[in-house]
């Protein structure tokens, strides 16, 4: 029974990734049809290709977006304020696969680190408490290793590097995971062939991602009325401030409605925003659920940058997991290192043609060059930290309009004082731990196109706060949800995609109850 | 060059549509550069010495020098400005020039529109060519052929295995 009625008022779920791929599968589940409106292609495992250009072409979210702001992606990338996908399964397709939870204090930011001049920080509305046993559950989804019994993937060549210089840093929290990745067999899908292509979708299908476990799951209840290429630019509502339908441009370029008895909204903090600033009416001028004017505003995207580091022997870094190595040592809240929050030391890998790309943009040179020369004795990491939420980071919408004639997003970003602290810092320790095993030579690599999207719906217990409540639901409209990261209230160390599964789960068990409980 | 690549590269927006001819300043009529040996010549060695890999053969060096004539002929505009910047070249001596000075000039034009419709497109072709590959050591695609985990991807042994999971 898979065909919803376009005016049958169903549960209408706007992207397919991590979020509401997720809430898809949940509800549907749980008995609640559901229509999925994905604005990309429905490619299969099959489809995807072992090229770092030819993939990027393939699945890159490169509808216009424009960019503002002291950043260095503004100038260096300025029309790919971040690197996402446009496709079924989103952005959990090319994700690198590292799952670690958001700590305690990371949920009470505003309480642990006190007022910092020029943050909004507060505290989230709910605890690890709250989200542990939804963090059990999305962790058995994933399949991440280390946890639940899933055994830890092998040590590559690249992780040989890396843990060899924390252990003689003197750190002692590091592994090969929690990676999103099976190291053998599970739920279906095989161990990994350490095949080195992450980013570029996993033709092996061992790395999880809604495409391969949550929408076709989803699809096979009967419930879901999956719709590719369906493009959503409007969310309405009735004289009563609800919900009531999405206004989507199909495959041809015609304009559809789906009534909605619900609307949950997934696109990435980016887009999510953009749709919300996009669906503004008579009752809702400044854009729907956005009274607080919170609506794109506090846009973080994790500290980020990365170390590349050569030696005089052959590392080979692209063969294996790209980011399967963590160390947590530097998670913690310590303000004697100069800054709040902390961040993750993660393994990373780039073929030649993104890391000429990426490495130093905009460099050249015989530098240049002997950096590129020495590829194969390489090693990598990313570093990923707490950035701070700012009022004046944010999304709105561009003088600039897409191929439909809507306007995009802008995203505008400045590194607040704590963010430049912490990658200065961040920095040093990544040169120190490759330097204790030899490296001839280190590079400090800005940070890349944001992967890490978050906070512009930020979930707040006061109402004046923030988007969204505790459930993510929004403050001003009782039947519309947000469920993807644009509900941070803060982005913690950790990548976000385990909390943002973790967070749909609760949801969708949520706005289960209440629809059966015909609040809804 | 595809549509996605233009995304990152910065200061060229005239790398656009793929065209075949490339007119000369040197002569009258329809004009090729393709012709025009002297051309190629020079644009070869700008690129050797902003781009400098001694164990590069010429072929990896002249298919990039294609992908930049490509690049450069997109429209009159986007090729009056090439042929304006190889022009200037030869007017500032640079066939002439020893590697430091040519690198010194290199550096005196970096920020022209000339200058980086060479260096992004050298960034996103030169580093993308299987030859290339080859030589820095990269042995890209691997699923076809069963992953890397019987190819050697825990094959370093200058170090001691680490312990895989948290103590």
């Amino acid at each position: 029974m898979n065909a919803i009625a376009q005016d049958e008022a169903a549960v209408v779920i706007v992207g397919s990734g991590a979020g509401g791929g997720t809430m898809a599968f949940e509800l549907t589940k749980a008995g609640i049809p559901c229509v999925l409106l994905e604005a990309g292609k429905h490619f299969s495992i099959d489809d995807w290709v072992n090229d770092e250009w030819e993939a990027f072409g393939q699945m890159a979210w490169l509808d216009a977006r424009t960019t503002s702001g002291s950043w260095r992606v503004a100038t260096d990338f300025s029309g790919l304020p971040a690197w996402l996908v446009k496709a079924v399964g989103g952005t959990t397709t090319h994700w690198a696969g590292a799952t670690p939870r958001f700590l305690d204090y990371e949920f009470k930011a505003r309480s642990t680190y006190g007022d910092v001049e020029g943050a909004t920080l507060l505290d989230w509305p709910i605890t690890l408490e709250d989200m542990a046993p939804y963090y059990d559950a999305a962790e058995k989804a994933i399949g991440s290793t280390h946890v639940h019994g899933r055994p830890p993937l092998a040590a590559n060549n690249n992780y040989k590097v890396f843990a060899n210089g924390a252990e003689r840093v003197g750190y002692t929290k590091y592994a090969t995971g929690p990676y999103g990745t099976n190291a053998e067999p599970y739920d279906g899908r095989p161990g990994s062939i350490h095949d080195g292509f992450n980013f570029q979708g996993d033709k092996n299908g061992s790395k999880w991602s809604t495409l391969v476990r949550e929408v076709p799951r989803a699809v096979d209840t009967g419930l879901c009325d999956l719709r590719p290429e369906s493009h959503v630019v409007k969310i309405t509502h009735d004289a009563s401030g609800k919900v009531n339908a999405v206004i989507y441009v199909d495959k041809d370029g015609n304009l559809q409605r789906q009534a909605a008895k619900a609307v949950c909204v997934a696109g990435n903090s980016i887009e999510t925003a953009r749709l919300l600033l996009l669906s503004d009416s008579s009752m809702f001028p400044n854009g729907l659920a956005n009274s607080s004017d919170q609506v794109g505003r506090n846009y973080m995207r994790h500290l980020t940058g990365s170390m590349y580091a050569w030696f005089d022997k052959p590392v080979n870094m692209h063969r294996g997991e790209t980011m399967a190595g963590i160390i947590k040592d530097e998670v913690t809240h310590n303000p004697d290192r100069g800054f709040v929050g902390g961040y993750y030391m993660e393994t990373l890998a780039l073929g030649p043609a993104f890391l000429a790309a990426f490495i130093e943009p905009g460099a050249w040179g015989p530098e240049f060059a002997n950096w590129m020369d020495h590829y194969n004795k390489m090693a990598g990491m990313w570093i990923v930290g707490e950035d701070m939420p700012q009022a004046t980071n944010r999304v709105t919408l561009s003088s600039t309009t897409d191929q439909w004639g809507l306007p995009v997003a802008n995203v505008h970003f400045d590194d607040h004082p704590n963010d430049i602290a912490m990658r200065e810092y961040a920095y040093e320790k990544a040169e120190a731990l490759y330097n204790a095993v030899g490296a001839v030579g280190t590079h400090r690599t800005p940070p890349y196109p944001s992967t890490h999207n978050l906070g512009t719906c930020r979930m707040s217990a006061n109402p004046e706060d923030g988007v969204v409540d505790k459930w993510g639901r929004a403050h001003d409209v009782p039947n519309l949800f947000v469920s993807d990261g644009s509900v941070m209230t803060t982005g913690a160390a950790a990548n976000p995609t385990l909390t943002i599964v973790a967070h749909a789960i609760r949801q969708a068990e949520y706005l289960a109850s209440e629809l059966k409980a015909g609040n809804i | 060059m595809g549509v996605s690549r233009r995304f990152v590269l910065q200061g060229s927006a005239a790398a656009t549509a793929l065209a075949t001819t490339m007119p000369s300043f040197a002569r009258a009529g329809t004009i090729n550069v393709a012709d025009d040996p002297e051309m190629k010549a020079r644009l070869m060695r700008m690129v050797k010495v902003a781009f400098p890999h001694g164990q590069f053969p010429d072929s990896c060096y002249e298919r990039n020098c294609d992908a930049i004539m490509g690049a450069a002929s997109g429209n009159p505009g986007q090729i009056t400005m090439f042929m304006q910047g190889m022009h200037d070249l030869k007017d500032a001596g640079f066939d002439d020039m020893d590697d430091a000075a040519a690198l010194a000039h290199l550096q005196s034009i970096e920020g022209t529109p000339f200058f980086q419709l060479m260096r992004g497109t050298t960034v996103l072709t030169l580093y993308n060519d299987h030859e290339v590959w080859e030589i820095l050591g990269y042995e890209g695609a691997s699923f076809d052929q069963g992953g890397y985990i019987n190819r050697g991807f825990n094959d370093l042994d200058w170090l001691p295995d680490p312990r895989i999971t948290e103590l």
